[in-house]
């Protein structure tokens, strides 16, 4: 019963097995060893038949572990999403198995978690996949749920509107991250009018009714041309007895592929996408290459492994080991349905992009041209042979890999004989392949980073194409806006007392009085600002009534118990005096000012007063001289009038003019009422959850 | 009528033998000793041609002393800065051009090391182990960068995350620092002991823990073992066994009265609790009740805490619970949840406490239990697939149990597990008096939006 001294016993018999009086072991080899005999892979076997209803059936046996995982997959994905409606096929996936006409979202994940299963669905550009894995002896109740959620989704409303409103969260994260920005214009741009170019948007996804769900699963969830693989503790007698019970009565055909959009094919061009103050740029190069039965597949693979496909690479060797430009640099080739695509990436500092780019673009040329040296070829083909078997242990990863090159046309021994077609590519071909897949003069480079420091660098390798990140065709000269003297119009400033609430994290935690009014011989704002527990505020700003050129502000108050103080004297172009500005440290900084400020800057407390009464109209930009305390120097910010919208504040809703203003610490947004006199009804601070509304 | 059936029903259910169906498949486990101390196990799995090389050095945090914490972790990465005939951060390129996966791990208990290679490589993974073994660069300048790249990793995992500075301290305010500084200090450190390294702590540190008689060394997958044998013979076996390091105990009570705590976190825009409670080590009879438990009460979408907390009361965005107990003295049992909008964290815990009572007054049902098991097993099964899960599990039965064997006879424990079981293991150890209370309140200016 002592098991303990079993193991002992087997482990004294081992011991003693070995050669005892050894020969002293030969002394540690300097070298690291060489590989042995490279083992076969032993795939396991598979078998394939077709039901009457067209859905084609795999199953791959592998009886070492009482495990199934089973893809239902469809050959219908996001390129099938109607234009203004991308995001279709991806919100029909979210919510797929989030109930079924038999049973509730909730029902369905106990049950399968009852089982120790998973179940969960996903819509790729090509494919549209059900994937659940489950302890073999309960496959009955797994197979059970996915003919519910294939067959019979609920595809419920408010399932739909919570998985909408993660979507819009994820889109917004994503759009902060300058990799996704690079990747979303890239896509755009090497695919043109092809459907895989086409990413969601805000606007896509609120667009995206019920029914357009709806009609999705019924028009593509059906069962001729679909595929299910069951991999894993199942015979194939059992897996067609289960798929005809399940699946048996299911009919129906999906409309034909549409033909193929050809994609563009733009010359080489730089996209330069402006990020201002970005510290990082983003590249990433490349262009559409062919089909996935295109027979230089596999030596495009050895080439692109060599180009970039891991810390042994040239990119990443280079760009990261010798010269210290970035943490990683790589590229690879991705392969769809239809016409697939190679890419290039780098992420690093701003000063160093323009290296950076020159250099891919040389090992782009290098590539092409020249024969790869015989133990560069030796590494690659030695990681992508040898790591193969590492992608295919489990009984999920086999139902992956045979599904996909099922579902992508492969044929039939394509998991058997991957490794040696690999193996088999000598320099030359993969040279041949490089010059085929690397479009030299029809390559899109994308950029995103602060144009203002990288456009004239960037000129010199390739035309370049300036956008902002929404798309929209910038000049150059907008990229250094002069400031020019404000158009206030008198009308537009009345004395008026105007009371706000203030929110963090959508949680009314304070209150904001502003008063505007006329001395004698100034004009004054005031602002009397509460944050509750975080303290207190007071600011008055005085300004010439006539020219509205700055005079003096003066603020007084406590932020998280730290001194928050202003006292500045604009004259004779001069700004002076002292500020306190609370830290999240927990130490006030102690500023003192003296610095040049032109006669028409404005103190950035002054703009509540003065913005509204610019002469505001959609789509209009006004670049203006600002002085914040805190800064080192007076600085251009710009204000961009977006077309009027409904806003909704305590006070009720307003037709407003969304104003952006940027260029200082935290961009601000002024939603300023279109009638006359205006009224700032709403300011949100850009990257925080702070907003400040009117209530009466 | 319809009461009898159901009730019948629902005893079978919780009848149903677990042995009806294969368990779990047993792992043949080997072994084999070198005179210097070295403890070799090893499994053979020839379905696909991959091998697993995973050594634990029974060093981890928990062998840290006052002044001297972040020294395990710290070490983690010196371990891959280059050895005798490895260059510097080499190692991961000899095992990325042989197709390769690997890396490292620093644990309370043990700091793993492991590749994951075409079985034709095995060679290449003990070969890389034993000379960093033997011969580890212990340099002022390997010393500095990582001492650097350990503090930037806190910085980010820790410092800048919501909730992760919070969570790490729950671990530790259960336990008192002169009975049990093993798991009362932080294991990535702080930051003035990292500061303060020294090259001869490092040194010492190495030649005290990082010795043959102080390591498994477990390999899992397609090999011969007599190949084995000869590899790791000619590898390791001059490499000089160390005295053995000092024992460290870990003292403490079970329910000596609640604690409370509350943190402020300046990146956290949600209030956040956190219940911790003391529980046994791995080993410990009452461990497979306990785990049940956790997974009833804590994960996954139809357990206790979600289906309650989250999607009936809609008061957080997220509730769970989870154990950290592999290792050899107590271990924590975590009860947790974020809070939505508008519900203060003073709610949050009286819903989490309310759920953790439901168990300990009423138990859980039959189907709960079933479920649970189901889980487990699934679980283990999914571990067993891979040559690295098979690896690992060698190595944290050979670590923390009386015997490596218990591998293959510990799942049917927690088949064996009953209702009464987790009503016990609850009652005892999900006592308010055993709990530490943490309350994360979000304080100060949110960080802003996107760039670097």
């Amino acid at each position: 019963m002592n098991r303990r001294a079993g193991v002992l016993a087997l482990a004294t018999v081992t011991f003693a097995s070995l050669p005892a009086a050894a020969q002293t072991p030969d002394s540690f080899p300097p070298h690291a060893p060489s590989p042995t005999t490279l083992g076969p892979v032993r795939f396991p076997p598979f078998t394939e038949s077709t039901l009457p209803n067209g859905m084609t059936l795999l199953v791959v046996e592998n009886h070492s572990q009482p495990m199934l995982s089973v893809s239902l997959s469809f050959k219908a994905g996001s390129t099938r999403d109607p234009a203004g409606k991308e995001g279709v096929a991806e919100l029909t996936a979210q919510i797929l198995t989030k109930g079924s006409a038999k049973h509730t979202g909730d029902q369905i994940s106990a049950l399968i978690e009852g089982v120790g299963g998973g179940l969960s669905a996903s819509a790729g550009a090509d494919f549209f996949t059900i994937s659940e894995n489950v302890l073999s002896d309960h496959a009955d109740v797994a197979l059970g749920l996915l003919g519910e959620v294939s067959r019979t989704p609920a595809l419920a409303a408010n399932e739909l509107e919570i998985a909408r409103t993660q979507a819009l969260s994820s889109l917004q994260l994503e759009l902060s991250q300058p990799a996704s920005i690079a990747a979303r214009f890239f896509r755009q741009t090497i695919y043109g009018k092809n459907p895989y170019g086409r990413d969601a948007t805000e606007a896509s996804y609120k667009a995206i009714t019920r029914l357009d769900v709806t009609a999705f699963a019924k028009k593509y969830l059906v069962p001729s041309g679909a595929l299910l693989v069951m991999a894993g503790d199942v015979t194939p007698a059992q897996a067609k007895a289960w798929a005809t019970k399940v699946f048996g009565t299911w009919r129906g055909v999906p409309p034909p592929a549409p033909a193929p959009v050809a994609a563009a094919s733009p010359k080489t061009e730089i996209l330069l996408i402006n990020r201002p103050g970005s510290v990082q740029a983003n590249i990433i190069m490349g262009n559409t290459t062919y089909g996935p039965l295109d027979s230089s597949y596999y030596a495009t693979r050895v080439a692109m492994q060599v180009l970039g496909g891991g810390a042994d690479a040239r990119l990443f060797l280079i760009l990261r080991e010798a010269k210290g430009w970035t943490y990683g640099a790589y590229a690879g080739l991705s392969r769809y349905r239809g016409l697939g695509f190679w890419q290039a990436t780098f992420e690093g500092r701003t000063a160093v992009a323009d290296s950076a780019l020159a250099e891919m673009l040389h090992q782009v040329d290098l590539l092409r041209t020249e024969a790869i040296p015989a133990n560069e070829l030796a590494a690659a083909k030695g990681f992508l042979v040898g790591s193969f078997p590492l992608t295919i242990e489990t009984s999920d990863q086999v139902a992956g890999a045979v599904g996909n090159a099922k579902l992508l046309g492969l044929g039939n021994n394509y998991v058997q004989t991957y490794r040696e077609r690999l193996n088999a590519i000598t320099a030359t071909q993969a040279e041949a392949a490089a010059a085929k897949a690397l479009h030299r003069d029809h390559l899109t480079i994308v950029v995103v980073g602060d144009a203002q420091a990288l456009y004239d660098k960037l000129k010199g390798l390739a035309p370049v194409k300036l956008m902002d990140v929404d798309g929209h065709v910038m000049a150059a000269s907008d990229l250094n806006p002069t400031a020019a003297v404000l158009t206030i119009d008198p009308s537009q400033i009345v004395a008026h007392r105007d009371s706000f609430v203030v929110f963090v994290q959508g949680r009314a935690l304070g209150t904001q009085v502003s008063e505007v009014r006329r001395a004698a011989d100034s004009l004054v704002y005031e602002e009397t600002l509460n944050f509750g527990p975080l303290g207190t505020q007071h600011t008055v700003v005085q300004m010439d009534p006539a020219s509205y050129r700055m005079r003096q502000v003066d603020q007084t108050g406590k932020v998280n118990g730290q001194d928050a103080l202003i006292h500045l004297v604009y004259a004779g172009g001069r700004v002076k005096g002292s500020a306190s500005q609370p830290q999240a440290s927990g130490t006030a900084r102690a500023i003192t000012v003296d610095t040049a400020a032109s006669p028409d800057a404005h103190d950035d407390n002054a703009l509540a007063t003065l913005v509204p009464a610019l002469p505001l109209a959609a789509g209009k930009t006004f670049a203006f001289g600002v002085f914040a305390a805190g800064d080192p120097a007076e600085r251009v910010w710009t204000a961009k009038v977006i077309p009027p919208d409904t806003v909704t504040v305590p006070a009720g809703k307003f037709t407003a003019y969304r104003v952006e203003l940027r260029g200082g610490e935290s961009g601000l947004d002024y939603f300023i009422t279109t009638t006359g006199p205006r009224r700032l009804v709403r300011i949100d601070v850009v990257g925080q959850p702070l907003s400040i509304q009117l209530a009466k | 009528m319809r009461v009898a059936r159901v009730s019948l029903f629902m005893a079978i259910l919780a009848a149903a033998p677990a042995t009806a169906q294969q368990v779990v498949g047993s792992v043949t486990i080997d072994s084999f000793r070198l005179a210097n101390g070295l403890q070799v196990l090893y499994a053979e799995q020839h379905a696909t041609p991959v091998v697993t090389v995973d050594l634990w050095y029974r060093v981890g945090a928990r062998n840290e002393r006052p002044k001297l914490s972040g020294f395990a972790h710290l070490f983690e990465h010196m371990m891959f800065q280059g050895s005798a005939h490895v260059g510097k951060a080499e190692h991961f390129k000899y095992v990325e051009r042989a197709g390769g996966d690997e890396n490292g791990s620093t644990h309370d208990d043990y700091t793993n090391y492991f590749e994951t290679l075409p079985s034709n490589r095995l060679n290449l993974a003990l070969w890389l182990e034993a000379d960093r073994m033997r011969s580890l660069a212990v340099t002022q300048q390997n010393l500095e960068n990582q001492r650097q790249a350990v503090e930037e990793e806190k910085r980010l995992r820790v410092d800048n995350q919501p909730y992760a500075g919070a969570l790490r301290a729950s671990l530790i305010w259960p336990y008192d620092s002169t009975n049990c500084f093993a798991y009362a200090h932080p294991g990535i450190g702080v930051m003035e002991d990292l500061d303060s390294a020294k090259l001869a702590d490092v040194q010492a540190f190495h030649d005290t823990y990082y010795a043959p008689n102080n390591t498994t060394l477990v390999v899992a997958g397609d090999f011969k073992p007599a190949d084995l044998k000869q590899l790791v013979t000619r590898y390791f076996s001059d490499i000089p066994s160390k005295p053995a390091p000092a024992a460290v105990t870990c003292n403490y009570k079970l329910s000596p009265g609640i604690v409370e705590r509350v943190v402020a976190d300046s990146h956290a825009t949600l209030p956040a609790v956190i219940r911790v409670y003391r529980i046994p080590a791995a080993a410990d009879g009452d461990t497979p009740a306990l785990d049940l438990l956790n997974t009833i009460l804590g994960q996954g979408e139809s357990s206790r805490l979600n289906v309650e907390v989250v999607r009936r009361d809609t008061a957080a965005v997220n509730a769970s619970s989870f154990s950290v107990n592999e290792r050899r003295g107590p271990g924590s049992l975590l009860v947790l949840g974020i809070a939505n909008q508008g519900v203060t964290a003073a709610r949050l815990d009286t819903l989490l406490a309310a759920q953790v009572e439901a168990i300990r007054a009423n138990g859980v049902t039959a189907d709960e239990l079933t479920r649970a098991k189901n889980q487990y097993r699934a679980g283990v099964i999914e571990s067993r697939e891979t040559t690295f899960g098979v690896a690992e599990a060698i190595n944290y039965y050979s670590l923390l149990f009386p015997s490596v064997s218990d591998m293959n006879t510990d799942p049917q424990r927690y088949l064996a597990v009953t209702a009464d079981d987790i009503k016990r293991v609850a009652a005892k150890y999900l006592d308010p008096a055993n709990a530490t209370v943490v309350t994360v309140n979000p304080a100060g200016k949110t960080q802003s939006g996107g760039d670097q």
